[in-house]
């Protein structure tokens, strides 16, 4: 793997996912490409945190599963985000970004 | 998530397992299939695709184990991970597992066997309705001290008419009636049978299974015959004949119609001594029929059943009841003498004599559980501290103790359930061996039987102890030091943290002192058997047969007005007696209305001359007998002469006086000449004989006087044979006798008087046998601890014995070393174990006889074989130190 790629900061992933589902439904394989997508190859979804966040995901009702045929017309699991899924990613975004916000503040500071 | 969705989830979760890992595998794999396609696309080879894509991915297994953790099923599924690990723990050391599994199936099998006599004897409701209002009412005498006696029919009639406590009350008659079969040349069996007033099924609220009670015009003189019989009888007899009411069976010389079918439960106290021989099982219940001049006040034949109203204590009415009876007293001063009344609960009356010898052995039985529990968590114990290096690094690299707790747990509940399955066995065995060496006259022991709710209770209590004690090494893992244990180097040789060696030897001490409770407690019982076995019971028992019968009233007329002139009933007496005596092997044969060992009846008396002590004189035993009474049961003549047949219903009346009453009545030795008047006659007594026990070996003799029979006749008669050879073999002729006169009149109470004898303290020899048993495991088990804790200790010690040994230690000094320490534990645990007797033993103080509680003899008895054994625990120990090769020892550092 590229030395460039970072593996997906712990606690972020669920954020991550949620996005993915929000943009559409779709299974483990696509989440985890889609996330490396958008961000341009920087960064890595580790498959073996990918499958046991989206049980936890699912066992807290946030996003749901359901088999379904894929592209290549093959049983896969697809995953949608349900509706406290979608509350629970609104809140995280904010949360996040109040958080990325005072880390920049903290960076940015001048000595006085 | 709905609560629906989320319980889906978990129950999927929980039981749908192998699916979820079904299609957890097939999503990875696809997954995968996709990577090897897009690694394809990107150019690489195939083969080098799918290495590549496996390489990255890992283990699937890995995601398996990882996503069932997410999905929050670890606990179950580490439960049953744990159970699987301890299982193959467990069955890597045998030895270990067998002992420990072993220990608590003895402890647990010892305590559900007594538990399961004592619910069915104590705890199981009795059939009565709202039991807890049922009292009797005895009667009781100031001047002979006794506490329960059977009322008068006018002191009955006296109760009803002027009580306010009771709802209902109910006298009753014991009574023996022959009964001839319906089945063609079928002899006459003796049957158990009632006399009871009208409402006597409404006091105890119970109802026939068939037909009806009795009306209140039944239960008057004069009334046509009528019989309520039991339900076995109804089985037994009459093949459950479902027209058995309004059927005539024959009783005595009569015959009565069936009204009804009642319950076979229903349960009455033990009758005062010399009141009727009845026992549980009544099968006929008759009108007694009663009026308040039927019988005089001053017969006491009737016990009385009382409910009480409701709102109204046992203490309440037994206030008024006193209140009554004092009044009585006064109204009837010269029958009423020195009478009060008992009311005594009923419930708690009928398992009076068996609950001070239950709750012993109930309590022994869950010191013997204590016990193995331990040994078991010693044992335990011992494990996990040699491998509390294991535990340390765990714990260092931060496994939690909650899983520690886990493994431990699912040891221990491994060892309980497997402990529970075998001491269910045990208990049945126990059970068996149990019921086979019980007296006879414990209540309700013929239904003692495993009940699946009682076993339940028992083995969850049992489960419960023995998993609490197995959880007990965890409370000291935390007191592990890690660093500390780390440091000890192999964890084999370290020494053991001195708080978990206190807390080991802590328990030996504890296991030490129990048993030496039980120990104490089945020493003073043995030592009250040697002693009551070696009272001369003043008969001689061997060789000795008795035989019961009674001469029914019709066939053997007995009008008052011809007292004592009864010549149909003493000519079959004396015909009998000429038959046995010439039967081949008979040495002699007499009868007596009461027999060695049957206490008889009691009345009051006055010494001619004396007549002003008789007001606070306590009645006397009379024991009429035919005058070969005294040769053929063994009882000595003292002073003057024995009984002859001269002394008949037209002779002068005498009797004799036994060594008791004479000492008692007669202290200048000046009986014989003496006259003693009861039953309107002055009688002389010609003699003094020695006192046979009548009461039990256990019971002083009290004052009694022999009559003979012909002066003072008896329908209801003991026959005694004494023979040359074993006495069972004269019986068939002795029936043949009694056959051969009248074919109607049925034997019963058929034993040897060896035998009887050996009941008389069946139930001491009963309790005697099991605390001894429990007695002697509790001292196993202990030694068991004894020996394990200390050859722990050696082994823990092993590297300093080595390097003693090395620096020149005489064994001896090695071997001393280590019987020193366990001496100490056995030292102190001797003590606590003496102050623990000397407050327990207290429960079989009923039980004694010839010693107290506190019995010197037998604490320095068990003392010293504590010691003694206890010094041979640790003694094999000990020669193992000295054996250690010190070579060896301490190479393997």
């Amino acid at each position: 793997m590229a030395t460039s790629n970072a593996d997906v900061l712990q606690g972020t992933l669920d954020l991550l996912i949620l996005k993915a589902l929000s943009l559409e439904p779709m299974h483990g394989w696509g989440v985890a490409q889609r996330i490396q997508q958008i961000s341009r190859d920087v960064l890595q979804v580790n498959q073996g945190s990918l499958y046991p966040a989206l049980r936890r995901l699912e066992d807290r009702g946030w996003i749901a599963a359901r088999w379904g045929t894929s592209e290549h017309n093959r049983r896969a699991r697809y995953y949608r985000l349900t509706s406290t899924g979608r509350a629970q990613l609104q809140q995280e975004t904010e949360s996040w970004e109040r958080f990325m916000l005072a880390v920049q503040r903290v960076l940015r500071a001048q000595p006085a | 998530m709905s609560l629906r969705t989320r319980i889906a989830t978990r129950w999927r979760a929980l039981f749908a397992r192998r699916r979820e890992d079904q299609e957890l595998e097939e999503e990875l794999r696809f997954h995968v299939d996709m990577e090897v396609a897009a690694r394809l696309r990107a150019g690489m080879t195939p083969a080098a695709a799918r290495r590549t894509t496996l390489r990255d991915f890992g283990g699937l297994e890995r995601y398996k184990e990882e996503c069932r953790d997410a999905r929050g099923i670890s606990l179950l599924d580490a439960g049953a991970a744990d159970l699987r690990g301890a299982l193959r723990a467990l069955r890597k050391s045998p030895a270990f597992t067998g002992v420990v599994v072993l220990t608590l199936a003895l402890g647990i099998g010892a305590t559900t066997a007594i538990f399961t006599v004592v619910n069915a004897v104590l705890l199981r409701p009795l059939a009565y309705a709202d039991p807890g209002r049922l009292v009797m009412v005895w009667e009781n005498d100031r001047n002979s001290g006794t506490t329960r006696e059977p009322a008068s029919v006018p002191d009955y009639f006296d109760f009803r008419a002027r009580s306010h406590v009771f709802s209902h009350l109910a006298a009753l008659q014991p009574r023996a009636l022959s009964f001839t079969p319906p089945a063609p040349g079928a002899d006459a069996v003796q049957l158990s049978a009632a006399a009871v007033t009208k409402d006597f099924l409404a006091t105890v609220g119970i109802a026939p299974r068939l037909g009806r009670g009795f009306r209140p015009d039944e239960d008057v003189p004069g009334a046509p015959a009528v019989a309520l019989i039991s339900e076995r009888l109804w089985h037994s007899r009459f093949a459950s004949a479902p027209d058995i009411i309004g059927r005539r069976i024959r009783l005595g010389d009569s015959s009565y119609s069936v009204l009804g079918v009642l319950p076979d439960r229903i349960e009455l106290p033990e009758m005062p001594p010399g009141f009727g021989s009845l026992q549980q099982d009544v099968d006929v219940w008759l009108p007694l029929a009663a009026t308040p001049v039927s019988s005089p006040r001053e017969r006491h034949d009737v016990i009385v059943v009382a409910r009480l109203r409701a709102g109204v204590a046992p203490a309440a009415a037994q206030r008024e009841m006193a209140a009554l009876a004092a009044t009585l007293e006064v109204q009837y001063p010269r029958e009423n003498r020195a009478r009060g009344v008992f009311v005594e609960s009923l419930p708690a009356s009928l398992v009076r004599g068996i609950r001070p010898a239950l709750a012993a052995l109930l309590a022994a039985s869950a010191l013997v559980l204590l016990i193995a529990c331990a040994n078991a968590a010693n044992l335990l114990l011992a494990r996990t501290v040699a491998h509390r290096r294991e535990v340390a690094v765990r714990l260092a690299l931060g496994a939690g103790m909650r899983r520690l707790a886990q493994q431990l747990f699912a040891e221990s509940f491994l060892l309980s359930v497997a402990a529970a399955a075998l001491g269910i066995g045990i208990a049945a065995l126990g059970l068996r061996a149990l019921l086979a060496l019980a007296p006879r006259n414990i209540p309700r022991l013929a239904d003692v039987s495993m009940d699946p709710r009682v076993l339940g209770v028992a083995l969850g209590i049992a489960v419960l102890v023995s998993m609490t004690f197995g959880l007990l090494p965890l409370f000291l893992a935390r007191t592990l030091d890690v660093q500390d244990a780390l440091r000890a180097g192999s964890g084999r040789s370290g020494s053991a943290a001195p708080a978990q060696q206190r807390f080991r030897n802590g328990l030996v001490v504890a296991e030490i002192a129990l048993s030496v409770v039980l120990v104490i407690g089945a020493g003073l019982l043995i030592r009250s058997v040697w002693s009551l076995r070696g009272v001369d019971p003043g008969f001689q028992s061997d060789r000795l047969l008795r035989v019961q019968y009674q001469l029914p009233a019709s066939r053997y007329p007995q009008s008052m007005a011809a007292f004592p002139h009864f010549p149909e009933l003493s000519g079959f007496h004396r015909e009998l007696i000429r038959r046995v005596e010439a039967i081949p092997g008979v040495v002699s044969a007499s009868l007596s209305a009461n027999g060695p060992l049957e206490a008889g009846f009691t009345n009051s008396f006055v010494i001619v001359g004396r007549e002003a002590e008789a007001e606070h004189q306590a009645e006397i035993y009379i024991r009429s007998v035919s005058p070969s009474y005294f040769p053929t049961a063994g009882v000595a003549l003292r002073r003057g002469r024995l009984l002859s047949d001269q002394d008949d219903a037209t002779a002068p009346a005498v009797l004799l006086i036994n060594e008791s009453g004479a000492r008692r009545y007669f202290p200048d030795g000046n009986a014989v000449g003496q006259q003693l008047r009861f039953w309107g006659q002055a009688r002389r007594i010609v003699g003094v004989v020695a006192d046979e026990k009548f009461e039990g070996p256990g019971a002083e003799t009290p004052p009694a006087v022999y009559p003979p029979l012909w002066q003072v006749p008896f329908a209801t008669v003991s026959l005694l044979v004494r023979t040359h050879a074993d006495p069972m073999a004269v019986l068939p002729q002795v029936r043949a006798a009694v056959r051969n006169l009248d074919p109607q009149v049925a034997l019963y109470g058929v034993t040897t008087m060896d035998e009887a004898l050996s009941q008389s303290i069946g139930k001491q020899r009963f309790t005697m046998r099991l605390l001894g048993a429990f007695a002697l495991l509790a001292l196993v088990l202990a030694m068991i601890g004894v020996h394990g804790t200390l050859s722990y200790a050696v082994t823990q010690r092993s590297r300093e014995m080595g390097i003693r040994m090395a620096l020149g230690a005489q064994r001896g000094a090695v071997r001393r070393l280590i019987v020193r320490q366990g001496m100490r534990l056995s030292l102190l645990g001797i003590a606590a174990g003496l102050l623990g007797a000397l407050a327990a033993t207290r429960l079989l103080r009923t039980l004694l006889y010839g010693l107290t509680s506190t019995d010197l003899v037998t604490y320095a008895v068990v003392t010293s074989v504590i010691a003694i054994v206890s010094a041979l625990a640790s003694f094999l120990p000990a020669r193992h130190a000295t054996r250690i090769d010190p070579a060896i020892t301490l190479r393997t550092e």
